[in-house]
């Protein structure tokens, strides 16, 4: 197709009633629109599943139960939960972020599927609504896992709603992940070779695959609840035979792989700062490219490792122990990498780049005290304490949570054409920083001295961390809330950023801030390795 | 040499074909194989006495027989690409993760949990009866 | 760049974000093909369920099978391994640009999923009868015929599992089995498992009857050629995955 009739075809025609401008977002089908459309979303998800994190801290201030009943409190940590891992964590990055670039990075018009894509949103949306429905009735009080036989038999709460929305964005989750899947395969850019792909791409494929794999185990297990909620029989009463482990066995199988949903797209933004910030190429790329694959893969075949104490066989477990320390390897090689990408690159120390150094040791933390949870032995000891409460907030908050902020800062002047204030950026990401670690770091502690997890009353000799921990989720939540202050402001008062105000290589950086509806003038076509950076 | 109008993609969609006479022998081989399992379960059922094993093992192998001929030629995989045959794969490959570690999992722990003499349910026992079989220990 | 002006509409079905109808067919198969690994491993939660419940208790899968009807279900195989030639050949006929066959063969296709329906319907209401006291659904309407002897075999409250064919099941859960309605027994976990699998691939089966009348309605609307008729192809691949998953269900359910 000539270049022109590309234009001419593609020119957006600016909305000129409220009526149309509203369904040329509400039925779009550019990926970047739908992108901007999830950030908005999510993010609202993100600050309500916040306000019920701090509900949650707030009680957990006293020893004592004074703030709000223990049923209350149940489906206040509960609420936290779903709405964090099915609302924010799960679509997060991959929603935002990879249906934003993934086509720019790979010079390409669009995704795969644009429509499919729309439909994502609209499940997500419908998703999320039955999740605030069941929260708005009264919430549900089981947890965020829906272990049977409670979740069936025995809960008084709002289960089926809410369990009806995870299952309703989980086909979001899986339509997404098979758009990025085709997209990635099939509609690169001339001389794009898989070998010259940017890292985020690697690792949004390897997301992909976990996504399309995993996610519909998951949603046969809510069905089988919900079923046997709603009739009163099913294939997990222990009365008529049934096992309540098959649930956990069956949820675990995705919710396992789904932690990797989580953390991989993290590292491929990680992969991106990294490079950018100290203008070097990823060392040792096809490692990191490979150990994407490789999280993916292996992630399937560790789920038992929530389950040691079960009653899941003593054997399995010491089989799920083993190979998870092993599918710690390949996320140890990412770091390894990153750390020799750093080692005499030329780093500036800018807002994204503060919060993938943060990344790095944070993930250590995280994924180190993964490791300990890994033997059988010890996790014994430790399960259902604020030791594993610790162990996942610094992976998905001190990992994932940087990457999404470390990446949406990185790539907002590419959205939306505008520079933040630097010093701003700097500063919250401080405030963050030192406010994370002040929440979390104490429930290491604490959760190792016995303190349990989903307890509202406790003895007094915890009060102290708690006390800490609750000081630093309140810094954490203002350090949260400024960046949404700063972008917000640069929206109308930034500096006009131009096409590649970060001087990066990348695809989508030779087209204009924001992209034209097509993405591109003409077609790129792509002759060098990824992460050429110019020598300076 | 790649250019903008033509992006390597054209030999794409294009790998084979299959005759109609293919998929009638398919389809005659489907049928075969439907009467042979039906067959093989009546005699079982009144014949021949075969471990269940053996039998679960004869149904599920036809099974997979019928599903291969359905994959690779009803459903063109015989004519795809690498990648649609990789995508076929990997679905029973990851079936088989969730299936066999699972099933280790249950056949490595006592499963279902035996119950105790005093855990039996009554049901319509006469008073002598549950005295007996308590002191039976069964 | 290729500046030469092209007719725009050299092939109408061509998206715009894609440079050649080839891609385009391929990204529609592999989508399509990524959709049904999903579908597959949602089956394979049910038939983990089952794997693990006829593996702890054989003696109840025995002993409930057979209250199952066989000959109905083969009748259904044969029906949808025809259905299954059927789409074969109506892929072709689009190949061949034959558009009289493909939607006579599409039709047929349709017919012989609504009978697949048809016979299932009556298997469960077969079923329903029974708990309602009543030989088949027709005395059921009727009021006609009552059933000889109780039985219910729909899970829930009024579950009652014929008690001669129970007690005779040696390694039975509870040796001393009593029929009683709400009977908690694993035999509800075979007719658990038997109502979700089978009712979720008729779930699956209604979807498809309503995807193949789409695309027959736009074969009859001429929007196939032999260039393009991806839809046909990625809607019978589908259909095939539906096969496949009642070849597994078959000898599972019914001749265990």
């Amino acid at each position: 197709m000539s270049t022109t009739a590309l234009i001419n075809h593609y020119a957006t025609n600016r909305a000129t009633t409220a009526s149309a401008w509203l369904k040329s977002w509400l039925l779009t089908v550019d990926h970047k629109r739908i992108a901007i459309l999830y950030l908005i979303s999510i993010n609202v998800f993100f600050l309500l599943g916040g306000l019920a994190a701090s509900a949650v801290r707030l009680e957990l201030v006293t020893p004592q139960g004074d703030l709000m009943s223990a049923d209350m409190y149940n489906r206040m940590f509960t609420l936290h939960g779903v709405i964090m891992v099915f609302f924010f964590l799960i679509p997060g990055i991959p929603s935002v972020l990879g249906n934003f670039l993934i086509p720019l990075m790979i010079g390409a018009r669009d995704l795969a599927f644009p429509k499919l894509n729309l439909l994502s949103w609209y499940l997500y949306m419908g998703g999320g609504i039955f999740a605030l429905c069941a929260a708005v009735f009264g919430g549900v009080d089981t947890g965020w896992t829906f272990y049977t036989p409670f979740s069936t038999s025995y809960s008084n709460s709002n289960v089926v709603l809410t369990i009806a929305g995870a299952f309703v964005m989980g086909f979001s989750s899986i339509l997404t992940g098979l758009n990025f899947i085709i997209t990635i395969h099939k509609m690169r850019a001339p001389g794009l070779t898989w070998f010259r792909l940017p890292l985020f791409i690697w690792a949004h494929y390897a997301t992909s695959l976990i996504q399309i794999l995993a996610t519909p185990v998951v949603a046969i297990a809510l069905l089988l609840v919900m079923v046997e909620r709603i009739w009163h029989v099913g294939v997990f009463d222990p009365a008529i035979g049934g096992d309540p482990v098959l649930y956990q066995h069956l949820f675990w199988f995705y919710s396992h792989p789904a932690v990797y949903i989580m953390i991989l797209p993290a590292m491929g933004v990680i992969s991106e700062l990294i490079a950018t910030f100290s203008r070097r190429r990823i060392f040792g790329y096809e490692f990191v490219a490979f150990s994407s694959i490789a999280i993916a893969i292996l992630g399937f075949l560790v789920w038992g490792h929530h389950m040691y104490v079960s009653s899941q066989s003593v054997y399995s477990g010491l089989v799920f122990g083993f190979i998870t320390m092993l599918v710690a390897i390949p996320s140890a090689i990412k770091v390894f990498n990153w750390t020799a990408t750093l080692y005499k690159g030329s780093i500036s120390y800018r807002t994204p780049m503060l919060y993938a150094l943060g990344f790095i040791g944070l993930f250590v933390i995280g994924g180190l005290t993964g490791i300990f949870l890994s033997v059988v032995a010890v996790d014994i000891h430790v399960t259902d304490t604020y030791f594993v409460v610790a162990h996942f907030h610094y992976v998905m908050v001190g990992g994932t949570m940087m990457a999404y902020l470390g990446g949406i800062h990185y790539w907002w002047p590419k959205m939306t054409g505008r520079m933040y204030n630097e010093a701003w950026g700097a500063i919250s990401a401080l405030v963050v920083f030192v406010g994370f670690n002040l929440t979390f770091f104490p429930q290491f502690v604490m959760g190792y001295l016995g303190m349990p997890r989903r307890y509202h009353v406790y003895p007094q000799e915890f009060q102290i961390y708690h006390v800490m921990s609750t000081a630093g989720s309140t810094i954490l939540g203002i350090g949260f809330m400024i960046p949404l202050v700063y972008l917000l402001l640069s929206l109308r008062y930034g500096r006009l950023a131009g096409d590649n105000p970060w001087n990066a290589p990348g695809l989508e950086w030779q087209t204009n801030s924001p992209p034209p509806t097509f993405n591109f003038e003409t077609q790129p076509i792509v002759t060098e390795e990824a992460y050429a950076f110019q020598p300076e | 040499m790649p250019n903008a109008h033509n992006s390597g993609h054209e030999s794409e969609g294009n790998y084979g074909h299959i005759s109609v006479q293919t998929y009638w022998i398919v389809f005659g081989s489907l049928m075969v194989l439907m009467v042979l399992t039906v067959a093989a379960w009546y005699a079982q059922k009144h014949f021949i006495h075969l471990p269940e094993i053996v039998a679960v093992g004869i149904a599920l192998a036809i099974a997979i027989a019928k599903t291969t001929l359905i994959i690779y030629f009803f459903m063109h995989v015989k004519v795809s690409s690498k990648l649609t045959q990789i995508f076929a794969v990997s679905a029973f490959v990851w079936l088989m993760i969730l299936f066999v570690i699972t099933m280790g999992d249950y056949m490595a722990r006592g499963w279902p949990p035996q119950k105790g003499p005093l855990t039996q349910a009554p049901a319509v026992i006469a008073v002598g009866e549950i005295q007996s079989s308590a002191l039976a220990g069964d | 760049m290729a500046t030469t002006p092209h007719e725009h509409g050299y092939n109408p079905a061509l998206l715009h974000h894609f440079d050649t109808p080839g891609q385009q067919k391929e990204a529609a198969t592999l989508g399509m093909w990524a959709f049904l690994v999903t579908e597959i491993m949602l089956f394979g939660g049910i038939f983990l369920a089952y794997m693990v419940y006829r593996w702890a208790y054989p003696a109840i899968w025995a002993a409930a099978a057979p209250h199952l009807n066989t000959p109905l279900a083969t009748v259904n195989t044969v029906v949808l391994l025809v259905s299954s030639l059927t789409v074969a050949l109506s892929v072709h006929a689009a190949e061949m640009g034959n558009k009289r066959q493909l939607v006579t063969l599409l039709l047929v296709t349709i017919l012989l999923g609504a009978t697949f329906l048809g016979i299932k319907f009556t298997e469960y209401g077969e079923k329903f009868a029974h708990c309602a006291g009543y030989a088949n659904p027709v005395a059921w309407m009727t009021g006609g015929e009552r059933l000889a002897e109780a039985e219910c075999l729909v899970p829930g409250a009024n579950f009652l599992f014929p008690t001669e064919v129970a007690s005779a099941a040696e390694g039975s859960a509870a040796p001393a089995l009593v029929a009683r309605p709400g009977m908690k027994t694993p035999h509800q976990l075979f007719f658990f498992l038997y109502f979700c699998a089978t009712g979720l691939h008729a779930i699956h089966m209604i979807v498809g009857i309503t995807v193949m009348s789409v695309i027959a309605w736009m074969a009859s609307r001429n929007k196939f050629s032999p260039t393009y008729f991806t839809p046909v192809e990625i809607g019978g691949l589908y259909w095939h995955l539906i096969d496949i998953i009642w070849v597994f269900l078959f000898p599972l359910f019914y001749l265990v």
